[in-house]
């Protein structure tokens, strides 16, 4: 019976078997980074909102502090959105006639809320909490990025697991003072590696396997 | 190899095995083909639950957090302490209605405040003064400026000059009046009630006073003559009970 193969069959084999690994090992990395590309995060992306609100006028130039309109981010999960009636403490005066706060005055006279588009969203099935991260010493910034020169606000992390993880595992290289929460300014280069294992103990923060057990975040 | 898979080969008695697997196949491959086809699921992203700012569908208004039904009160919240919740006496007389006039850039000023209470309703400590300082300046330091004087980044940028807390009137007005002011407005200042809690009103109250001492040391004195020297503005762990500091 003549041979069915040629010799060169063998190199053909093996060079496919190469290609076979390179391709599974091209197609594992595409995921890894798709799954983390803001296509599907969301990370940057900016959202069409109802009303053309800037943090960048009101927090960067107008110096107004977070909690004067996120006013429950040291006591609950959620950091809370103004209601109209705080906008209109200002805007009753201020641009009163400009169309940019028609909505916000709609609002208003009607008693109807703005509907603001989440930019930033977590799947349910995970629990996450404001007042636990602010009181520990995890500033704004550090989370949501130089919030005071967004016009309009994205999402600067992923928000994926992998993100809250690398914290759990090691809140020192991340933490601030308390007094410096809202400080947009403040760079972690402000401690030194010392001063933050002081700050972390004083803060009384849990051990890394408190912080990284599954139920802490899935409950 | 290739021979012993030949059709003819196989066993009768092992058919029956073959079939099996090939049955246990084609249903892994069926439900396989089932579970993508329902495509990807969020039903676990976005449970059928109100998160906090959720929108409903069911109000007509949108909204999933509710108010409380008129006329409930909420477990503790009687608000019997009179004093405490509205910086008015107990038995206020409803006739009596403050003196007010309208200076010139349009503000209302008072000049007589009939029913304030003139002693914190909580005692004064550092904690206190401490607290209403960090309230201060998140709610009112957009508008009244750092000190008071009434030159907040807000007013700057158009809004209607507030009057400084010191001056004559508002140094020798009761506690109550600031606390009245807070939690219902004042002209065109609108309520701050929503954001601050009759706790943390009383606490900015005391830092305003202590905004006034620290502005105006002697002024204070000669007009609060129980006050000794030492004792203006209040030390840590010190503890001074009603009255203006
Ligand atoms: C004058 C009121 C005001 C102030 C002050 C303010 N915000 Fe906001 N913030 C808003 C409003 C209104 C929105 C919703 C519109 C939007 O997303 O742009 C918002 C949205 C956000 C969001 C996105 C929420 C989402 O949908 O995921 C973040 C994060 C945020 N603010 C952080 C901050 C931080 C940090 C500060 C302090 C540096 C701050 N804000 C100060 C009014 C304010
Ligand atoms: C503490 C005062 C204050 C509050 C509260 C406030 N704003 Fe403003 N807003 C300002 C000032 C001051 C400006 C002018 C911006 C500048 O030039 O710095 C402004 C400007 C704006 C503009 C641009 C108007 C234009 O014609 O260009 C919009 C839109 C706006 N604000 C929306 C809002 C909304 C929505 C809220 C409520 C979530 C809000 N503001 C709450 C003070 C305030
Ligand atoms: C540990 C990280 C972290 C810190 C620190 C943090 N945030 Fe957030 N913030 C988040 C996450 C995650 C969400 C999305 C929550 C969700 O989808 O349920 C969020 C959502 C928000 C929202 C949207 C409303 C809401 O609560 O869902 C606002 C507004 C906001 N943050 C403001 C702030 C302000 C102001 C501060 C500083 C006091 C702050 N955040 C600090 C992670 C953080
Ligand atoms: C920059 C640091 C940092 C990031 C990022 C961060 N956390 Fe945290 N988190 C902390 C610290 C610090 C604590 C306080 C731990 C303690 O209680 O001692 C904490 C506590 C918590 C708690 C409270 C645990 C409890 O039992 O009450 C939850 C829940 C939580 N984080 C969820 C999350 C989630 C979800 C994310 C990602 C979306 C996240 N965190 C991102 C630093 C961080
Ligand atoms: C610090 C908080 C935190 C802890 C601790 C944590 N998770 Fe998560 N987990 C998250 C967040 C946030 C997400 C959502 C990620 C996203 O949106 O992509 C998530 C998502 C998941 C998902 C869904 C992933 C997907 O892509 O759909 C699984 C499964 C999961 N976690 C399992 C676990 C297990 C198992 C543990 C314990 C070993 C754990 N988690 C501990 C925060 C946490
Ligand atoms: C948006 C700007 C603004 C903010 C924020 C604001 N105020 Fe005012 N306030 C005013 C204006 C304007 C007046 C003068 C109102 C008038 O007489 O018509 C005023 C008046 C007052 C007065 C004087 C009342 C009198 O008898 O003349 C007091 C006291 C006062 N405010 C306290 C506060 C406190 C405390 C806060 C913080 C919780 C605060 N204000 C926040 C604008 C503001």
């Amino acid at each position: 019976m003549a041979q069915f193969f040629n010799k060169s069959a063998n190199n053909i084999a093996r060079i496919s078997i190469l290609a076979g690994v390179v391709l599974v090992a091209t197609a594992g990395f595409s995921f890894t980074q798709l799954a983390r590309s803001s296509y599907l995060t969301g990370r940057y992306m900016e959202k069409q909102q109802p009303v053309q609100f800037s943090h960048k006028h009101h927090v960067g130039d107008d110096g107004i502090d977070c909690r004067y309109c996120h006013s429950t981010v040291e006591t609950t999960a959620s950091a809370g959105m103004p209601p109209t009636q705080t906008c209109m403490n200002c805007h009753s005066q201020i641009w009163a006639d400009s169309p940019y706060l028609e909505p916000v005055k709609a609002s208003f006279r009607e008693n109807k809320p703005i509907l603001w588009e989440r930019v930033h969203d977590l799947p349910e099935y995970t629990y996450f909490n404001h007042s636990i991260h602010v009181a520990k010493g995890v500033g704004c910034s550090t989370c949501h990025g130089q919030i005071d020169d967004m016009p309009a606000v994205y999402q600067e992390n992923t928000l994926q697991m992998e993100w809250c993880l690398a914290c759990h595992r090691a809140p020192e290289e991340f933490i601030r003072p308390k007094s410096e929460i809202y400080n947009m300014k403040w760079k972690n280069s402000d401690l030194d590696s010392k001063e933050r294992l002081e700050l972390k103990a004083s803060l009384k923060i849990r051990s890394k396997e408190m912080m990284t057990s599954c139920s802490t975040c899935h409950r | 190899m290739l021979k012993n898979s030949l059709p003819g080969v196989v066993r009768i008695d092992d058919k029956g095995k073959s079939m099996n697997r090939a049955i246990c196949l084609a249903f892994l491959f069926v439900t396989s083909v089932l579970l993508s086809a329902c495509g990807i699921r969020s039903d676990m992203q976005d449970q059928p639950r109100y998160k906090a700012y959720k929108k409903s569908d069911f109000f007509s208004d949108g909204r999933s957090s509710r108010d409380f039904v008129a006329g409930t009160v909420p477990r503790g919240q009687l608000k019997e302490n009179k004093a405490f919740y509205t910086g008015k006496i107990d038995n206020p007389d409803v006739n009596a209605q403050p003196v007010t006039t309208t200076d010139a850039s349009g503000n209302t000023l008072v000049t007589s405040f009939p029913n304030a209470i003139d002693e914190f309703p909580v005692p004064v400590t550092k904690e206190l003064i401490d607290r209403g300082q960090d309230r201060y300046n998140i709610y009112c330091i957009v508008c009244h400026g750092p000190v008071g004087n009434g030159d907040g980044m807000i007013v700057r940028r158009g809004f209607s000059k507030p009057p400084t807390y010191h001056d004559e009137r508002l140094r020798n007005a009761p506690v109550g009046h600031f606390f009245d002011v807070i939690s219902n407005g004042w002209g065109k200042m609108n309520s701050y009630a929503y954001v601050v809690q009759p706790a943390d009103r009383w606490a900015i109250v005391a830092y305003i006073r202590a905004l006034q001492v620290s502005q105006n040391p002697d002024e204070v004195l000669k007009a609060n003559s129980k006050a000794e020297p030492g004792s203006v503005p209040p030390k840590s762990g010190e503890t001074t009970h009603g009255g203006k500091p």
